[in-house]
């Protein structure tokens, strides 16, 4: 699902010169085999002087304890005339550790429409003996993996000779970009550190450009002939999230830079966005016309609907129950959908055709709807930096004005004025519904997290725009649960749980019956279960509305356990929270180290327990933990043990305000967190009750 | 002419259609389309209704025809059909296939399926297409066929894996094997095959099978091979399960220059041993090197050692990285053909260095032979396939002081006297001074492969903790940390141990590794040095609560998930894990109760021993856990399900602690 325009995503620890995979998935087509690149044959040719150069770098103090060190990264894009580039990369990375051979297992990605004109590496050991790369030493794969995939892109990868501690492996390759794309991405951060990196920029006479910075200073380039451009880096440090738990996505932190030429060359970060939704928008032109059928079934779903969210709901439902993620592309078809008819027909598309689908279907009954570019990992479209990095395409449904349905929770408004000429009062027109149609589990009104707060570009002509998608409140997402339990005088317990689920706790739970049968529904519940209640007896599951959106989904589970409360002594200790947990372990936070980068809490929500836990005859609670009330602000939580009349009662709240908190949150994240674990793993100590202490205990 | 015999293809191929397609169509009953559950297969999201395999070499065609019922969300999965060929020798010519809904309408499948690269090496290219059916609704039925033609001088060598996915009503495979090949046409032909290794004539056709109970292939009149199922379990997805290969219901054709089992094993053990010892001549080189290794005083014990610790410190590519043809000429390297060759570069494959190591016992006196095993995370020997390919690794078998011991010097941080389990328990062919033969590696011991967690927890009034951990390993634990470190690096084992740890430690307790002491010699104990701290225990409004077993505190238990078990239980390699754990309390607090002292018994297999002393200011809670099996048997699955329940309900078990005030108040 990674993607981004054509960005060189240094992201997986191997230097890459990444295609841009579609939008939604991958990429694929329907054509017989394409060639495969001109055959390799490697002839006898020494390392290039550059590499030559680049391996006398010394290694820097700061990547002593890296596994690799890349030395040189640099880039030349040469455009035509016609708008049309080639990009070479030469790259020479020094090998440190075994683990670091990951880095010199070059990549080049091609296709039906980016043709690898040449690959070529070399190693010099550290002996200093130099290898060249041989043809069997280069291996091609389709990127097809994918059950729901057609792709036509390929991957060749470098299995380096002599690549071994200490060995620096260099690679050059040429490849011509996408002829329909404009813009290239440099991401100039990896997981280890760069020494030198540069980005030249070759533009026909009188060609322009314009560049967008995200996570580092803007640099101006240096001019090195009339339209031939420079920039440059030095000692980029490494960005590592490997150990880092709750971190924003990688693409989210990483430092980047995009160049845009020929028509999307403009300048000011508002007209960007605006070029970038014209292209997406000259692309997609007419494929979303409703069809006489595909208008036909629009007003059949509609008929005698009562209101808006109703048109919507029936709309919306047919197109998550109907249209199967199936994804077909080739070239253009990254970023293209296909045909509304053809969609329609074969029911099945994907991200982009689901959405091309809706657009056509709403617009047969009168809605409005945009596409809107985004991508799961928040934080990687940056509405400072103007780019065609996303992953996933979803709908922007026109709210008619004097609509206040609350079900629509997941609104928007559009500013009139992107530019922001005017006043915010009257900067602010289309009130916009967000809404995923590839999301078969979230029904409308409502987005899941992963898209909260993360941002998107709106196709509206002029209009087009970058948008952040709302946090929703609380109340949308989380899970009520409610329980009633008998503890046998021998600590075995059983009983019942009832489970309501909204917003992403729901999405996910659907998510999962759907990929699995009711065989793996079983063991998973039984696995997670068990991790409560070791000695689980699971005596069965009942799920109810699971094809109902609009409702929250039921989940009934029924069981037993023995030895769920342990003696110790006279005592009989019993953990009231019997399943579930809301501790979010980050272990740096959780040691008290400096948090660098924000912690990412998950789905707003609100999660409530209530457990009834019926005591064996002749026992009394003799000790409890002490209640907890706490509120951080993005976060609260509260819980309490009462016992009345034999039965002890355990209630809890936990309320989830946002997605992600800056790391300066991160001490009150810490408190919480103490607070919840150890209010987790307390227990409620029972004692036998006899003559002499007959009356004591709390709660009673 | 002379034809090739093409071994892969059936691997390549999943599934085909017939250029009759539509022909060959079922209309579905009424029945079926009505269906929304099997009671055959309750739980399944899908289920074959029909499934049918054909291979005709005379007409050189394999084809695929597969009739399911969708019967939940999940089961929409199998709309798409991947299949992967060879490209130039191979050629799909026909694929169809439609929907049908449960209310009859029938949604053909349109258009031309996608032929896309799957994977390229060298010459090599894999190509695969594929289709997904049109409209498919939770209750369909998916029909598809699909043929692929090959070329004249190919001979296919079909492998039915009978076992799908998902249940399967009926199956019925077919294979029509070249004349020659047909009953009654065993004498040559114009036609013939050969190994392309030995040049032998392969003039025999056998199978290996694995097939339910009452079911038996036949062989009609005409040569043709068919057999028919109803009712076929799906693959069985269950936890610890041995190498899923072998235990699927499967037919394995082959074609094999031997008339019976004893003649084949017999001559290629012969082949295989002659080759061995032409490697593993003790030629003058490999005394001069022996020489310089060993003293002429030293034992037979210690000559083995100290011969094994110089072929382990040699480079061994399966660890490190295989050289290329090309980079090994820069180097001005070759490809090993004797055993010094492997000496004097100082480096070579796993089975160079086994080989190696044979050549210098053999060079020192020592009466050593090598074996050839399976290695048993990819398989089970199964004599009856005709098959060397099931072999993978060799060992070397030494005679010291009168006593046989079973060496592992190809595998890396492997310690002197053991075998790595993959090697342990497993069936080969070995040397011997009478000749070659059949036979199994003995299993490992559960004192072998030992770890020993100690901990000293240092604990403050309010349940934080301070601890220092070590942990002692030896035998297969200690090794698969070391290879970690060979083959990624210090830092990531490091890192690795550390998210295990992660998942050891008590919740709200983090870990992280000091130091590690013996990563590097296979011959001392592996040493952990860990720093713990955190919040571990719970108070209430008189207590501290604590887990009574900190290593185990996070309550994961084996085998509770399944009641009843299809696969035997493969724990890989018996072991003991032993924890002692010192609990230093705060002043002023003292034990309320404590883990009881017990003995949990499954008798010849497993033990669970708890001990707990305390004195002033300490507890120290021993835990004692000795698996001493490799694996059991399905039907013994109640028996092991019970005592780890046991376990699990063992390890619940609590540390109260109360102020001493507190206590006398009560």
């Amino acid at each position: 699902m990674e993607q981004g325009s054509g960005v060189r995503d240094q992201e997986s620890g191997k230097a890459r010169v990444v295609f841009h995979p579609a939008l939604c998935c991958v990429v694929a087509a329907m054509m017989a085999c394409c060639a495969l690149p001109a055959p390799a044959h490697e002839k006898s040719m020494p390392m290039p002087d550059w590499a030559v150069n680049a391996a006398k770098t010394a290694t820097p103090d700061d990547a002593k304890n890296a596994p690799a060190v890349i030395l040189l990264d640099e880039y030349l894009i040469t455009v035509d005339a016609q708008n049309h580039a080639v990009e070479r990369e030469r790259y020479a990375v020094r090998i440190l550790t075994p683990q670091g051979r990951d880095y010199a297992h070059c990549t080049a990605y091609y296709d039906t429409d980016e043709k690898l004109h040449y690959f070529h590496a070399w190693t010099l050991g550290a002996d200093g003996k130099q290898f060249q790369a041989k043809d069997e030493d280069f291996a091609d794969q389709g990127l097809a993996e994918s059950e729901v995939l057609q792709s036509t892109a390929r991957l060749r990868t470098l299995n380096p000779p002599g690549a071994d501690p200490g060995a620096v492996v260099a690679c050059e390759t040429e490849t011509e970009l996408r002829p329909y794309m404009d813009e290239e991405t440099w991401a100039f951060q990896a997981p280890v550190p760069v020494v030198s990196e540069a980005l030249e920029l070759a533009l026909p006479p009188g060609g322009h450009f314009a560049d967008s910075w995200r996570g580092y200073p803007a640099i101006k380039p240096e001019e090195t002939t009339d339209s031939h451009l420079r920039w440059e880096i030095h000692d980029m440090p490494a960005l590592d999230l490997e150990n880092v738990r709750s971190a924003p996505a990688w693409g989210a932190l990483a430092a980047r830079m995009s160049v845009m030429w020929g028509d999307m060359a403009v300048h000011g970060t508002a007209a960007q966005w605006r070029e970038l939704g014209l292209w997406q928008a000259a692309l997609e032109e007419h494929r979303a016309d409703p069809t006489p059928e595909i208008a036909a079934k629009a007003k059949e779903l509609t008929a005698g609907v009562p209101d808006f969210y109703a048109k919507l709901e029936r709309i919306t439902d047919y197109i998550q129950k109907n249209v199967r993620y199936f994804v077909i592309e080739t070239g253009v078809g990254g970023w293209q959908a296909h045909w509304a008819a053809d969609i329609y027909r074969n029911g099945y598309g994907d991200c982009k055709d689901k959405t091309t689908l809706l657009i056509a279907m709403l617009d047969a009954v009168g809605i409005r709807a945009y596409y809107l570019h985004v991508d799961t990992r928040r934080g990687v479209i940056d509405p400072d930096a103007p780019s065609l990095m996303g992953n996933h395409m979803i709908t922007a449904i026109e709210i008619p004005a004097g609509v206040n349905d609350p079900r629509l929770v997941a609104r928007v408004k559009m500013a009139q004025d992107p530019e922001g000429k005017t006043s915010p009062e009257d900067n602010e027109s289309k009130d916009l519904l967000i809404f995923d149609p590839t999301d078969e589990w979230t029904p409308v009104g409502l987005i899941r997290s992963e898209l909260q707060g993360a941002y998107g570009n709106i196709s509206d002509g002029e209009n087009s725009q970058v948008l952040r998608m709302p946090v929703l409140p609380p109340a949308a997402g989380g899970i009520t649960r409610v329980g009633k339990f008998t503890l046998g005088v021998d600590g075995g317990i059983s009983g019942e749980i009832d489970e309501s689920r909204v917003g992403d706790a729901a999405e996910r739970e659907r998510a999962e019956i759907k990929y699995s049968d009711a065989h793996e529904i079983h063991d998973a519940m039984e696995q997670s279960l068990s991790g409560d209640l070791p000695e689980l007896d699971f005596k069965g599951y009942e799920f109810s509305s699971v094809g109902d959106l609009e409702k929250p989904l039921g989940l009934t589970v029924k069981l037993a356990a023995a030895n769920y409360a342990h003696p110790a002594g006279p005592l009989l200790l019993l953990r009231p929270r019997i399943v579930g947990s809301h501790v979010h372990a980050v272990p740096d936070v959780m040691a008290g180290r400096k948090r660098s980068y924000p912690i990412v809490l998950g789905a707003p929500g609100t999660w409530r327990d209530s457990f009834e836990i019926a005591l064996p005859a002749g026992y009394t609670v003799d000790d409890a933990p002490e209640p907890v009330k706490m509120d951080v602000g993005f976060a609260s939580y509260q819980s309490s043990v009462t016992a009345r009349d034999g039965v002890l009662h355990y209630e809890s709240e936990y309320v989830v305000r946002d997605v992600q908190i800056p790391a300066a949150d991160a001490a009150d994240f810490r408190r919480l967190e103490l607070a919840i674990l150890k209010n987790e793993k307390s227990s409620v100590v029972l004692k036998k009750q006899t003559i002499a202490d007959s009356g004591q205990g709390p709660g009673k | 002419m002379r034809a090739r015999l093409i071994c892969c293809l059936p691997l390549l191929v999943f599934t085909f259609a017939s250029s009759t397609a539509y022909g060959q169509f079922h209309d579905p009953t009424k029945e079926e389309l009505a269906m929304t559950s099997d009671p055959k297969a309750p739980d399944a999201a899908a289920v074959y209704l029909d499934y049918e395999e054909k291979t005709d070499d005379p007409l050189h065609y394999y084809s695929v025809y597969a009739r399911i019922k969708v019967l939940a969300e999940k089961g929409k999965e199998l709309a798409t059909v991947n299949i992967p060929y060879l490209r130039g020798e191979t050629k799909i010519n026909d694929i169809h296939g439609r929907t049908i809904h449960p209310d009859g309408t029938v949604v053909p499948l349109e258009g031309k399926p996608a032929d896309l690269l799957q994977s390229k090496s060298g010459d090599e290219q894999i190509g695969k297409r594929v289709f997904t059916l049109p409209s498919v609704t939770v209750g369909s039925i998916l029909e598809y066929e699909y043929q692929i033609d090959y070329d004249d001088n190919i001979y296919s060598s079909p492998q039915w894996w009978i076992q799908q996915p998902y249940f399967v009503h009926h199956a019925q495979y077919s294979f029509m094997p070249f004349p020659a090949f047909q009953k009654g046409n065993a004498a040559m032909t114009s036609r013939y095959l050969e190994d392309p290794k030995t040049e032998r004539v392969l003039n025999h056709m056998m199978w290996a099978q694995l097939l339910p109970s009452g079911v038996k292939m036949v062989n009609d009149a005409q040569g043709r091979f068919t057999l028919e199922l109803t009712d076929v379990p799906a693959i069985p997805r269950e936890e610890h399960m041995p190498p899923i290969q072998s235990t699927l219901y499967r037919v394995l054709f082959y074609y094999t220059w031997a008339a019976s089992e004893g003649d084949y094993w017999t001559e290629e053990a012969k082949s295989w041993s002659k080759e061995v010892d032409h490697f593993a001549e003790p030629s003058d080189a490999v005394k001069k090197a022996v020489a310089g290794i060993v003293a002429p005083t030293d034992s037979d014990l210690v000559k083995a050692q100290k011969l094994y610790a110089a072929v382990q410190a040699l480079d061994n590519t399966d660890f490190s990285r295989e050289k290329g043809k090309e980079e090994l000429k820069v180097l001005g390297l070759r490809q090993a053909k004797r055993a010094e060759d492997t000496w004097t570069q100082k480096s070579g494959s796993k089975e160079d260095i086994a080989r190696l190591y044979l050549a210098m016992l053999r060079a020192a006196g020592i009466p050593a032979y090598a074996m050839k095993v399976v290695n048993r995370n990819r398989g089970v020997l199964d004599p009856t396939y005709l098959n060397f390919g099931q072999l993978d690794d060799e060992i070397v078998l030494a005679t010291i002081a009168g006593k046989e011991m079973d060496l592992d010097p190809g595998e890396k941080m492997c310690p002197f006297g053991t075998l790595d389990w993959i090697h342990a328990g497993t069936g080969g062919i070995r040397q011997d001074e009478k000749g070659v033969g059949l036979t199994f590696t003995p299993e490992l011991k559960y004192a072998d492969n030992t770890t020993l967690r100690t901990a000293d927890v240092y604990l403050d009034a309010q349940g934080q903790v301070k601890a220092r951990v070590t942990y002692v390993m030896t035998g297969q634990n200690a090794m698969g940390w070391r290879q970690t470190a060979l083959i990624y690096g210090k830092e990531e084992m490091q890192k690795r141990f550390d998210r295990m740890l992660q998942e050891a430690m008590p919740g709200g307790v983090e870990a992280h590794v000091d130091h590690f002491l013996g990563l590097d010699d296979p011959g001392t104990n592996l040493l952990a040095i860990v720093n713990a701290e955190g919040a571990l225990g719970a108070a209430t409004e008189k207590r501290l609560l604590l887990p009574g077993f900190f290593f185990e505190a996070r309550g994961h238990v084996d085998f509770v998930n399944e009641v009843k078990r299809q696969t035997p239980v493969d724990m890989l390699y018996p072991d003991r894990v032993v924890d002692q754990v010192t609990y230093h309390l705060p002043d002023g607090v003292s034990v309320e109760g404590a883990p009881k002292n017990d003995q949990i018994l499954w008798p010849h297999r497993a033990l669970l021993t708890v001990k707990v002393a305390q004195t002033p200011g300490q507890v120290v809670v021993t835990r004692d856990f000795a698996q001493g099996f490799t694996a059991v048997k399905a039907d013994e699955y109640a028996d092991l399900r019970g005592f780890y329940q046991k376990v699990g309900a063992s390890d619940q078990q609590a540390m109260v602690l109360v102020t001493t005030a507190e206590q006398k108040g009560n």
